[in-house]
């Protein structure tokens, strides 16, 4: 039988994230603005988000992370600039207002520039000027640049470049050359390339798919990461999502996959988790919800994500495609 | 992010008394990290703020903005020997903590800063480096982070050396997928660095090797044949350019193909025997050899024996049934 959806008590559970301020609340700081994009990205998912937060509230906090020095956005007040919170404050600010009125030309223009920084001759992108390299970095740089209309024919071609040699024997991608293939790696790297219009480059990339589909495992039917890992809901986005973008949904068995996501729900307060019975967090849940999204948003009544983006659909089409 | 720990339900009251005894924490890692700010705001630098990093990473080494500070502290030091020695130190103080966070990225980031500074010193400990990793990969073989921190600790120590030192090294990284590859099958992670390294390794030729190899991996497929990460090998072995290129005639190349085949067959036998069902991986291999047969064959359609196995993988592998019925209608495998 199948497990009921508690979707009150998600909403509650994601809004309540602020209120419990725990001492583990106070040691995740440095996710901060991730977890307010997994957030609001959960509530918009649910049809819930502006009866639940406050927009300026939100607008507000996001704009109080900016770091001048850097030009552009820290996960909290004061923390320093990282491509990986400033992809989330777009987004979210993306979601309220398409032409990101809130931020000055100034702001805009800062913020371009230290994107743009980041990226290394072959290529790829930094996480901030200490020096991380991760196929992670390139995606949330492209989508950055993509959202703020600032890509460039060197940068996407280059990108493009160093993401493919980031592509392993088995089909999978790693975080960087000669890395093991990794699920969420595919993603961002499937999604720096359909962003830069580069499908192409692995359109016959066949055991790719190959790779992807072989992540559902029994007796759950949840997604792992990696050959002979454990299934994990976050899973659910990252192999469901680049499935979607290459058009091969239908090579995994979407019932099997929605049945192991509700099992993993927190029926009684909320929020889900990586798998059943453990301990619930907005990240999971966020993915939990976006991938219940992707397998038939009709049935939930949620909106559509866009799988390129992890964005709704209603945002992203408005976004100018880039054609390479 | 949470991963692999018990959910738990507190009561209201459990939860009020889990706050208020967090309070004191909260105070005091509050007023730590206002007064580390307050000091980057000041542009203070020196060593006593250092070792109050240390304090606050060791709390919360997420906290990404204090590494920045802490880097920012020590290139502030002035004097290349302290700094040397402060590079040292923090080797030490980040094999404690990633040993207990062996999957934060922002440690293992902030080794590699260490590190390259001492690189450009001329100060790196090879040594040192490689033990570290050896040991921190016995504690979860798995870990992605202390693959590619081997990996990149062996691309950085080689530049420095003469070519047969480097040839000895490689040797050694292939020896030792080896090993760990015999203490587990199943690890992957093992077989991907396997396929990476059997490259640079000097062989008299890649035709032996891929023959060492198909040697090798027998014991595994007998051994488990329902684990995916012998079969990823086994694809890449008979089809990547580099043993493709050394095998000399299509006849050869066919003779390896039908080896294959029969092995791969008669595990699946023995799987029938002591299961009554074909194994799955094992179906899937064979319309893999199959189909690389065929096309040396120079056919390019399915034929009835093909499309029986992939039949027979809709029903014993209904997850993947979408894929196999494209493959159907396609005719064509989906490697």
């Amino acid at each position: 039988m199948s497990i009921q959806f508690v979707e009150d008590k998600h909403i509650q559970y994601v809004i309540e994230q602020e209120s419990h301020r725990t001492f583990e609340y106070w040691l995740s700081e440095h996710l901060r603005m991730n977890g307010l994009y997994w957030g609001v990205t959960a509530l918009i998912t649910m049809k819930s988000l502006d009866e639940n937060l406050n927009r300026q509230d939100v607008i507000d906090y996001i704009l109080s992370c900016w770091d001048s020095k850097n030009g552009a956005f820290g996960s909290f007040p004061k923390h320093d600039a990282h491509i990986l919170s400033t992809l989330s404050a777009l987004q979210v600010l993306k979601i309220y207002d398409l032409e990101l009125k809130m931020l000055s030309i100034q702001q805009k223009s800062s913020l371009v520039t230290f994107i743009k920084n980041l990226q290394l001759p072959n290529g790829s992108f930094q996480g901030d000027k200490f020096g991380e390299v991760d196929t992670r970095f390139v995606y949330t740089a492209i989508s950055a640049l993509s959202l703020l209309d600032e890509l460039t024919p060197k940068i996407a071609q280059s990108a493009s470049n160093f993401i493919m040699e980031c592509f392993n024997f088995d089909g999978g991608f790693g975080l960087s050359p000669g890395a093991e293939s990794h699920a969420a790696q595919v993603f961002v790297c499937v999604g720096t390339l359909a962003i830069l219009d580069k499908l192409d480059l692995i359109r016959n990339e066949t055991k790719l798919v190959n790779w992807l589909s072989e992540r559902q495992v029994l007796p759950s039917g949840g997604f792992n990461g990696r050959p002979e890992k454990l299934p994990d809901v976050c899973y659910s986005w990252w192999v469901l999502s680049s499935l979607s973008i290459l058009n091969k949904k239908h090579w995994v068995d979407l019932n099997k996959l929605e049945q192991f996501i509700l099992s993993c729900q927190d029926l009684k307060e909320g929020g889900l988790s990586d798998r059943p019975d453990n301990q619930t967090d907005v990240y999971h849940t966020c993915f939990g919800i976006t991938g219940l999204s992707l397998i038939d948003h009709k049935k939930y009544d949620f909106i559509e994500i866009d799988p390129v983006y992890c964005m709704p659909s209603e945002i992203t089409k408005n976004f100018k495609k880039w054609k390479k | 992010m949470q991963h692999g720990i018990k959910r738990q339900h507190l009561s209201e009251e459990a939860k009020k008394s889990k706050l208020e005894k967090d309070q004191i924490k909260i105070k005091n890692y509050k007023s730590l990290v206002d007064q580390l700010f307050q000091f980057r705001d000041d542009n203070l630098y020196n060593e006593d703020i250092f070792k109050l990093t240390t304090k606050c990473l060791l709390i919360n080494p997420e906290f990404y903005t204090m590494w920045n500070y802490r880097r920012e502290i020590l290139l502030n030091l002035n004097n290349t020997e302290i700094f040397i020695n402060y590079l040292k130190e923090d080797l030490i103080f980040l094999l404690g903590l990633l040993k207990k966070f062996p999957k934060c990225y922002w440690i293992w980031n902030h080794r590699k800063w260490c590190l390259m500074e001492l690189v450009d010193l001329n100060k790196a400990d090879w040594d040192f480096e490689f033990n570290t990793i050896s040991k921190l990969l016995e504690l979860d073989e798995r870990n992605f982070h202390c693959w590619q921190y081997r990996r990149y600790i062996i691309a950085n120590m080689k530049k420095d050396l003469d070519s047969t030192v480097i040839e000895e090294i490689d040797r050694r990284e292939f020896d030792y997928t080896t090993t760990k590859i015999q203490n587990n099958f199943s690890n992957f992670s093992a077989w991907h660095q396997r396929a990476c390294s059997i490259k640079l390794v000097k062989h008299e030729n890649s035709y032996d090797c891929l023959k060492d190899e198909l040697d090798l991996i027998k014991t595994g497929i007998f051994m488990s044949p329902e684990d995916t990460s012998i079969w990823l090998y086994v694809k890449y072995l008979l089809t990547d350019t580099f043993f493709i290129d050394s095998i000399k005639s299509k006849n050869d190349y066919m003779d390896i193909l039908q080896d294959q085949l029969k092995v791969v067959e008669e595990v699946n036998e023995l799987e029938n025997e002591d299961t009554g069902k074909d194994n799955v991986e094992c179906l899937k291999m064979i319309i893999f050899l199959k189909d690389l047969i065929m096309k040396q064959e120079g056919n390019d359609k399915f034929d009835k024996d093909i499309q029986n196995i992939i039949h027979k993988l809709v029903d014993l592998d209904p997850l993947r049934k979408g894929r196999y019925k494209d493959m159907l209608q396609n005719q064509v495998l989906t490697e």
